[in-house]
């Protein structure tokens, strides 16, 4: 399996803090690849490297063999890469149809010009992509929501809202910032088992996720980070029973021992 | 019945034609809100576009009918030039510095006499039929309309929401800001033209502050978030002060204020809100 996204060497500072330290890893083509770490391991500011929101100071981030992270986020999103965010981010006053149509403005297949002459062709192409919008509603589970305001919806469906958004842009690869946040295990399966379905359908996966159980059940290979760095990379099983990863997550087992003989 | 009407028509006629010169400069300011920006800058195209276009119709004798189209040509090319500068600032040091090219607009308008008429003031001997005025205002709505209808508007309103989400969804902030500015410069252009045929005498005073502050109230007033917000509130902020004078004059000059703190308290979003609408239709539908 060939690899769409490799990250080498990336480096990232804010001020006197290191977020990312020379950080590599790679996400195979179309494969569901978790990204693991306790709080403050710098994985969103991964995500924010590999979109374009944020340029690293050293390395690079390469998608199927070109270089983009100078490139500006439009043009990333152009080339392929969409993703949603740990907060959800949906767009204040719009409908949840309006949402996913912003989603489509790559895919339009007509200019701007023709579009605000309102010329047949451009007319047909919105009818057409305002189609294709409802099919991504049905895919994530939201179908016959189209004209609900978004920011009166549920948590769990805001976020289905933002993967079609998303999937708008007909990405190669998305990026999923812990997509379950704040659901129950139920709802959070719904997520894993939509993430299957798009990695079936061709995509690629790359998500940041604290839910062990999830990660286990639904990524086919993982990275662990923790201090900027990669720990280890391997199936979630594997990764689990490293050593370091234990420490990562629990502290080191002599120390344990060590305050147990304090008290 | 009929004389009535006559009175009532030339008492407000000058009123109504100042609400319609307002309405392209509270559109102008719509235009680049709706994509995020808040800019005084309209002063300045209004004094470019009234400026050039009266020496254009007293200089080279342009009909008023070609005048117009130059006036709103001169405040998109100079929207673009300051869209340059400004799209590279945050958005509160943006709004400052529009604020410093309203003054500086001032003290060029003072000092290029050949062009301005400097202090003394330049006066505007054109006529310009009512019914022009207001089909020059309607096909302006028309323009807005579409571009609230299309891919523009969708992508102007993703930007003015969010512009780092919206970048990542392939929309580039700053073409869809360059647009609206530009949009902005071209009925600004047009309405200081407008203003110059409405009063047929302009003095540097005539592009000042005052404008800035009708347009960001009419805007706030009608609600930001449409473009026919931006005229129902030009039209209210017109209003106001005349009908003050009938009924209350002794308060024409707090009226104003009162009128602009009671909405932001009681309407934040304006009259005219889509998004209350939505919200209202989403509240009665099962």
């Amino acid at each position: 399996m060939s690899d769409l996204l490799q990250v080498e060497n990336l480096q990232k500072s804010f001020g006197g803090l290191t977020a990312v330290a020379d950080l590599s890893f790679s996400v195979p083509s179309g494969s569901v690849t978790g990204l693991m770490g306790p709080n403050g391991a710098g994985k969103t500011t991964v995500i924010n490297l590999v979109s374009g929101l944020l340029r690293p100071n050293r390395g690079h981030v390469v998608l199927n063999g070109e270089r983009i992270e100078a490139l500006p986020p439009q043009h990333i999103a152009a080339r392929g890469i969409a993703r949603t965010y740990q907060n959800v981010r949906l767009f204040s006053g719009m409908t949840v149809l309006e949402q996913v149509m912003a989603g489509c403005f790559l895919r339009r297949d007509t200019s701007l010009f023709a579009s605000f002459l309102g010329l047949p062709a451009a007319n047909a192409a919105r009818r057409a992509v305002a189609r294709h919008a409802l099919e991504l509603l049905e895919q994530v589970g939201m179908a016959g929501r189209g004209d609900d305001l978004a920011e009166a919806l549920s948590y769990g469906e805001q976020r289905r809202i933002e993967i079609a958004r998303a999937l708008g842009t007909q990405p190669r690869l998305l990026l999923l910032d812990e997509p379950t946040a704040g659901m129950n295990a139920q709802e959070s399966d719904g997520i894993g088992r939509l993430v299957h379905s798009l990695r079936d359908g061709g995509m690629t996966v790359l998500m940041v996720e604290h839910n062990v159980r999830l990660v286990m059940d639904f990524c086919d290979r993982v990275t662990v980070m923790n201090f900027g760095r990669a720990l280890t990379h391997g199936t979630a099983r594997d990764c689990m029973a490293h050593p370091e990863v234990q420490e990562a997550y629990f502290g080191r087992r002599d120390d344990a021992e060590r305050i147990r003989a304090l008290r | 019945m009929s004389d009535w009407f006559q009175d009532l028509w030339a008492a407000y006629r000058s009123t109504l034609g100042f609400a319609m010169v307002n309405a392209f400069f509270s559109l102008s300011t719509y235009a680049v809100l709706s994509a995020g920006i808040l800019s005084f800058a309209t002063v300045t195209y209004a004094a470019a576009g009234g400026f050039i276009g009266t020496q254009l119709a007293l200089q080279a004798h342009l009909p008023v009918l070609l005048v117009l189209p130059a006036s709103a040509l001169v405040g998109a090319l100079l929207a673009f030039a300051v869209a340059l500068v400004f799209l590279r600032l945050d958005s509160h040091w943006m709004a400052l510095a529009s604020l410093a090219l309203v003054l500086i607009t001032r003290v060029v308008a003072l000092n290029a006499t050949p062009l301005t008429g400097g202090v003394n003031g330049l006066s505007v001997p054109l006529f310009f039929p009512f019914a022009a005025l207001a089909g020059l205002l309607a096909l302006t709505a028309v323009v807005f309309w579409r571009l609230s209808n299309s891919w523009y508007g969708i992508a102007a309103r993703a930007v003015r929401e969010d512009p780092a989400v919206a970048s990542t969804l392939g929309i580039p902030p700053r073409r869809i800001q360059t647009i609206a500015f530009v949009v902005s410069g071209a009925v600004g252009g047009l309405g200081g033209m407008t203003l110059a045929l409405m009063l047929q005498f302009l003095s540097p005073e005539t592009y000042f502050i005052n404008i800035a502050f009708t347009m960001i109230a009419a805007v706030v007033l009608g609600g930001s978030y449409h473009w026919a917000g931006a005229i129902l509130g030009a039209c209210v902020f017109t209003a106001l002060p005349v009908i003050a004078q009938a009924v209350l004059p002794e308060f024409e000059k707090v009226l104003n204020g009162v009128a602009l703190l009671l909405i932001m308290i009681f309407l934040p979003r304006g009259l005219i809100d889509p998004r209350g609408w939505k919200l209202r239709r989403a509240a009665k539908s099962p």
